[in-house]
């Protein structure tokens, strides 16, 4: 018998327990006004429609809510948890108004849940606020008469993850080289090609990057990379080289606008290492040799139809040229290290 | 002095110790438990190749060409031993061939006298003028190519954040049978002369090159790709019908004749864009 007196007191605080526990969010002081019928309704008026309440412990008898009665409303129709207040008889317009008469829940819940996945959980790198260095070399594409080959740096600063400003510059002085096709052609059709030599260029331009993605190598390790275009405009010097009258022909370098439009791939060896492979296309009016020679052979060089004159040298329509690269490089991302603003 | 030598003595001997307790780092392997013990690295990967049959339908741009540009139609048939080894064919037939800049220019003002004779037809037109440069550059008229694709790399890719496919890398290689029209050989005994206009009809000829390539394959679904390739077929041909070799130091003067020795070597290079279909249709998932 004395025991009992033990198991009582025991049984004293699991049956409040019960009432303590909360499967949502505590409510506002006032809300223990609610009427009882409100507080043991299944699904409260404010219950997110997508989120499938599971039936309450404190009232297994309540009936399952049929079609047509909502059943986040009381017997009256007034939404649970408004403190009494019909809010939906002074405001029928509100949205938790629509809502309660809408929704179904035991239509709800059959429903397939389409739980949004992304493909790529969070970005490998983050680029924002990073300033990016990337040495590269520069490979010509599209001159089979003659190859600009140059190395090249390029600075971009991120302002948002898709978004940067930078510069970039290619050296290729010293590396031009011209075809031996250009003198088999040459020799053997009597037609000269005119040939152009590159200096130096330099470009404003602007990263987007819309694309992002991972590759499994040999279903054994993951790699990251992201794919990215860019455009702006800058400067080029070109002059041409004297093939047509290299007797009487010396050319000095241009300077000349170019617009530039690239397409590259970037493939992260960690979070601030990357290898780059771009294909850029330098556009620009240059200015070439005139395939024609002056006839006045002895005129002196203010004769305008000697060979001599500075101004018969250079054919009088400029021509669009398109020098399209491979750059392949690495890239390294400054500060090396970065925070998510979100846990995983 | 005697209390400084025994606390020297106490420092000494616990160093000592703890460098004798100090036992040999072990890194030992993490043995997982729990429900992800044993589980695969990805559920219900989407084998897109495996004992599948690839038929994609192709379509090739010839790049860097210097007298005449070839586009491609024809198709890959593979089938996928292995989702990282495939066995199959590459064909294609020249259906577009366009001159380049060059060869226009060539045509239009290149001079028709004895220096030139052996290398430019310099007949008369029936339609006025000399006959077209253009008629004795060369063209490839179609590859066939059997090769094996390997796939190391398979991911996926988002663009915009919106749209999420389905992306392989692979890297292909085999053996090209190049059908070319090529100016045909001429100078030599009981050949006709190579300032004949008749030498400079074109020939057919068979060229056994290697060719690779490396592409990207998109998955919009699970029936069908969208592949994006770059691939080079390098093989020495005489493009324009000059003679360019074959007297002289090193054989590098022209011998007023057209044969073999006229041929240079060309890194040949292709872009080709591939439209692919799977059968069966429902690729196999892992579990």
């Amino acid at each position: 018998m004395k025991q009992a007196g033990r198991w009582l007191l025991l049984a004293v605080p699991l049956a409040l327990i019960p009432q303590v526990a909360h499967a949502q969010k505590k409510k506002p002081p006032n809300a223990g006004a609610a009427p009882a019928a409100a507080a043991a309704s299944p699904v409260s008026a404010d219950a997110d429609a997508d989120q499938p309440t599971p039936p309450s412990a404190a009232s297994p008898a309540t009936p399952a809510p049929d079609s047509t009665v909502p059943p986040a409303s009381d017997a009256t129709g007034a939404p649970a948890g408004a403190g009494g207040v019909d809010i939906c008889q002074i405001t029928p317009d509100a949205p938790q108004c629509a809502v309660a008469k809408e929704v179904n829940m035991a239509t709800e819940a059959e429903k397939p849940i389409h739980a949004e996945i992304y493909a790529v959980q969070q970005q490998y790198v983050l680029k924002a606020q990073r300033l990016e260095i990337m040495p590269y070399f520069a490979i010509t594409l599209n001159d089979q008469f003659v190859s600009h080959n140059a190395p090249g740096l390029a600075l971009n600063y991120y302002i948002t993850q898709v978004l940067a400003v930078g510069v970039n510059g290619n050296w290729y002085d010293g590396l031009n080289a011209d075809s031996d096709f250009n003198f088999q052609n040459r020799r053997a059709a009597r037609i000269a090609v005119p040939l152009n030599d590159y200096q130096v260029s330099g470009d404003l331009n602007f990263t987007y990057v819309p694309m992002y993605g991972k590759f499994a190598g040999f279903g054994d390790f993951i790699f990251h990379y992201d794919a990215y275009i860019d455009g702006g405009l800058g400067v080029i010097r070109t002059k041409p080289e004297a093939v047509i009258d290299p007797d009487n022909r010396k050319f000095d370098w241009n300077t000349l606008v170019n617009f530039d439009v690239g397409i590259g791939l970037r493939i992260f060896f960690n979070r601030w290492v990357a290898a780059v492979v771009e294909v850029r296309d330098l556009m620009f009016f240059d200015r070439i040799e005139a395939t024609t020679v002056a006839p006045l052979t002895t005129a002196p060089a203010t004769n305008p139809q000697s060979p001599l004159n500075p101004a018969t040298w250079y054919d009088p329509n400029t021509h669009f040229t398109n020098d399209v690269q491979m750059q392949v490089g690495l890239s390294f991302f400054l500060p090396t290290s970065f925070e998510y603003r979100l846990p995983k | 002095m005697k209390r400084r030598f025994v606390s020297a003595i106490l420092a000494t001997l616990c160093a000592v110790g703890i460098l004798a307790s100090s036992g040999p780092a072990v890194a030992q392997e993490i043995q997982l438990t729990g429900p992800l013990k044993g589980a695969p690295a990805v559920r219900h990967l989407r084998l897109y190749r495996q004992g599948r049959l690839e038929l994609a339908p192709s379509v090739s741009f010839t790049l860097l060409d210097e007298y005449r540009r070839t586009i491609l139609i024809g198709g890959q048939l593979n089938y996928n031993l292995l989702d990282w080894l495939a066995i199959g064919v590459w064909g294609a037939a020249g259906a577009i061939s366009t001159t380049t800049d060059l060869a226009d220019r060539i045509d239009a003002t290149s001079p028709r006298d004895p220096l030139t004779a052996v290398n430019i037809n310099h007949s008369q037109s029936p339609f006025g003028g000399y006959a077209s440069f253009n008629d004795q550059t060369a063209k490839i008229s179609y590859v066939v190519a059997p090769q094996l694709t390997f796939t190391p790399f398979r991911g996926k890719l988002a663009i915009f954040n919106k749209i999420f496919v389905d992306t392989d890398f692979y890297i292909a290689g085999g053996v090209g049978f190049v059908g070319l029209q090529e100016r045909g050989d001429c100078g030599a005994a009981g050949q006709l002369l190579c300032n004949d206009p008749k030498s400079f009809a074109l020939a057919s000829t068979t060229k056994i090159a290697p060719t690779f390539g490396v592409g990207l394959k998109f998955y919009p679904a699970g029936f069908w790709s969208l592949g994006v390739e770059y691939r080079a077929l390098p093989f020495a041909w005489n493009r324009s019908g000059f003679d360019e070799r074959g007297s002289g130091p090193g054989n590098n003067f022209p011998d007023q004749k057209i044969n073999s020795e006229d041929e240079t070597f060309q890194f040949n290079q292709l872009v080709t864009i591939t439209l692919g279909f799977y059968f069966p249709f429902q690729p196999k998932l892992t579990e």
